[in-house]
């Protein structure tokens, strides 16, 4: 096994790894960012439409070009970046366990930074594992990372923004999409991007689910039907789509193992995914010197995830001396600024309080507990 | 069904007469203007840099509505490719003696060309009538969206709102059902919903308990899948709440590697 040791220790280098690798070492932080994937970027580089948000999110320029953008910024710093490296584990002092190829490598780090992400939600009904039934976002991957169409006649299950936007784009790549159906009596994203698939002929069905996909060893219908009040689906009121692909945007959940492993105190909040780890306004988490940032802190989107990384990268750099107490507080503010203004209006109160709800969980730990528990 | 965007992805007559970024009827007939269709409070503010004129502001928050100065609105349609939810739109009533003119961002392939004679529709996507192509331009600020032009019958001027991209899909009948395997909530290991429900009926109230009986959880991807669907069973079956579930204990390796590779490295070591 390869020792190797470092200040700060990024795991994943999506959206919110990169800012926090970049902004890390900028400050003068020995950074070694860590993916499993043969491309830097996470789901960066599958975002082919303009984002949301103001200038200093970038807002109007589409996620990839963003991706490209940090991966320049990210070169022109010298954080070291382990690709193709999975990390498996976090044990006793610090140390990352991770697989590079046949390679076994322990990292030793000071600070560790967990930007792993978040994962799909899957949802069973007779057939739900037949070929042809896929996430959202792997239907997303293949069309835009991987240039390939899932299918000719696509199914949409979830009105969130994945869903509405995902649907966008399978027909941007030639499918068609023959509804988008939700079981909740309102469509979940935004309207805007609701509109873009109206525009475009879709139905939208509110109060829908799908009950049954079937066919011969590959999709080859769904059944759809009408909900009532308490979510049970209204008999008579089932009918068959015939379409070759069933797509799944029933949400994401935090991909918290590693979280779970290296001791980090939880607390359950619904609207950010479930289970996510307690972090103060620094996004440490109660294990000193552990901290998060992403869609792990609870799922968002990319432009917050980006403040994340950023917060964490100024906090964890800052923490080892690399930036004085003051400065530092001040440009953490300004990251805090610029995130909670990701989390207002009619869609982002919610999140914003949630995450309010996890930092004061943090704090009520903090105070039973009396101290941090050392890392 | 219920009307307004939240339940059909279309603003309703009501909201629209609410939005603040829709010009007046005087400002319409005088010849091209930006329509800005947001009705929602989203962080969003590009319409307002997009503008050279001044003519859109959004302020603080980024949440608020975009205002439309329509003094201001020279009708250049840069804000129509901007808008990153592409519901900004162009207007010329003036356009022919009979003709309006409606100008529309654009992000599908093939793209049309000035003469070609396209299916105009409306915010449903329905046709309303036919369009002719009178420009397609796509600066390099509009980063990759062409807004394209159409004149239309004056009549339709706040009816039509883009053209059909495709061919009619085709409206091919369903296969006749068949028979369908049942439901695996466990993949890796294909545990159904009734062995997880024996499971719980047998004392198991943890997903680690769950776990330990049917081997759900197990496989290749340690749960990732099918750990909150097992969650939600037992929550269900015996009524503690999701937040009284914790997920399965957490063990190295959360992701699938070589054991090869490990054992190779215990031999080195002994």
């Amino acid at each position: 096994m390869k020792k190797m040791v470092t200040e700060i220790a990024i795991i994943g280098a999506g959206p919110a790894g990169l800012c926090a690798a970049i902004e890390a070492s900028r400050l003068g932080a020995h950074v070694t960012l860590i993916d499993e994937n043969a491309f830097p970027g996470g789901q960066l580089f599958k975002q082919i439409h303009k984002f949301f948000g103001s200038r200093e999110h970038m807002a109007g320029t589409r996620g990839y070009e963003i991706g490209q953008m940090l991966l320049k910024e990210l070169e022109s710093t010298d954080a070291d970046v382990m690709l193709g490296s999975v990390a498996y584990g976090i044990f006793d002092n610090n140390e990352i366990g991770i697989m590079r190829g046949t390679e076994h490598i322990a990292l030793k780090a000071d600070k560790i930074i967990i930007a792993a992400g978040g994962k799909e939600n899957y949802m069973p009904f007779p057939g739900s594992t037949l070929p042809g039934v896929m996430g959202a976002g792997a239907a997303q991957t293949m069309i835009n990372v991987n240039r390939v169409l899932p299918g000719k006649n696509v199914l949409m299950l979830g009105s969130g923004n994945v869903g509405l936007i995902v649907s966008y784009q399978l027909m941007q790549a030639g499918a068609n999409v023959k509804a988008l159906v939700e079981a909740a009596p309102n469509i979940g994203g935004y309207g805007v991007h609701a509109g873009k698939i109206r525009r475009a002929g879709v139905p939208i069905l509110v109060g829908h689910t799908i009950t049954e996909v079937y066919g011969d060893g590959h999709v080859e219908g769904a059944v759809i039907a009408a909900l009532d009040e308490k979510w049970n689906p209204i008999p008579g009121s089932e009918r068959a789509v015939a379409v070759d692909t069933v797509c799944l945007a029933v949400g994401l959940n935090p991909m918290t193992e590693l979280a779970w492993m290296a001791g980090c105190e939880f607390t359950f909040i619904p609207a950010l995914g479930g289970h996510v780890p307690m972090h103060n306004e620094n996004m440490e988490t109660t294990k000193q010197g552990i901290y998060v940032a992403g869609d792990i802190t609870g799922v968002e989107e990319a432009s917050s995830a980006m403040e994340e990384g950023k917060l964490a990268g100024i906090a964890a750099a800052a923490a080892l001396g690399h930036l004085d107490a003051i400065t530092a507080e001040g440009r953490k503010q300004e990251v805090r600024d610029r995130v909670n203004a990701l989390r207002t209006g009619l869609f982002g109160e919610r999140r914003r309080m949630a995450k309010e709800t996890q930092v004061r969980a943090m704090q009520e730990y903090m105070e039973t507990r009396g101290e941090r528990i050392d890392g | 069904m219920a009307e307004g965007v939240r339940f059909t992805g279309i603003p309703s007559a009501e909201e629209l007469a609410a939005a603040t970024g829709i010009p007046s009827e005087e400002r319409l007939k005088q010849g091209r203007v930006a329509v800005i269709e947001c009705v929602q409070e989203i962080p969003c503010n590009p319409c307002e840099s997009a503008c050279k004129f001044g003519a859109i502001t959004v302020g603080k928050p980024i949440t608020n509505l975009p205002c439309l100065h329509e003094e201001k609105c020279v009708g250049c349609g840069r804000c129509v490719a901007m808008c990153p939810g592409q519901a900004i739109f162009l207007l010329n009533y003036n356009y022919s003696e009979t003709e309006a003119e409606v100008s529309f961002p654009y992000e599908y392939l093939p793209v049309p060309e000035k003469g070609d004679v396209v299916k105009a529709v409306g915010r449903d996507g329905q046709y309303v009538c036919d369009g002719v192509v009178t420009s397609v331009v796509m600066p390099e600020a509009y980063k990759n969206t062409h807004v394209v032009s159409i004149a239309i019958p004056k009549e339709y001027i706040n009816t039509v709102r883009s053209m059909k991209h495709s061919a009619d899909a085709d409206e091919a009948e369903a296969p006749a059902k068949k028979d369908t395997a049942s439901r695996l909530v466990c993949r890796c290991m294909e545990v159904t919903r009734e062995d997880i429900e024996a499971a719980i009926a047998a004392g198991a109230t943890t997903v680690d308990g769950v776990k330990r009986m049917t081997h759900a959880g197990m496989g290749l991807c340690q749960g990732k899948t099918c750990e909150r669907l097992v969650a939600r069973i037992i929550s269900e079956k015996t009524g503690l709440s999701m937040a009284e579930i914790i997920p399965a204990t957490k063990r190295a390796p959360v992701r699938p590697i070589s054991m090869g590779v490990m054992a190779d490295a215990a031999e080195q070591q002994n």
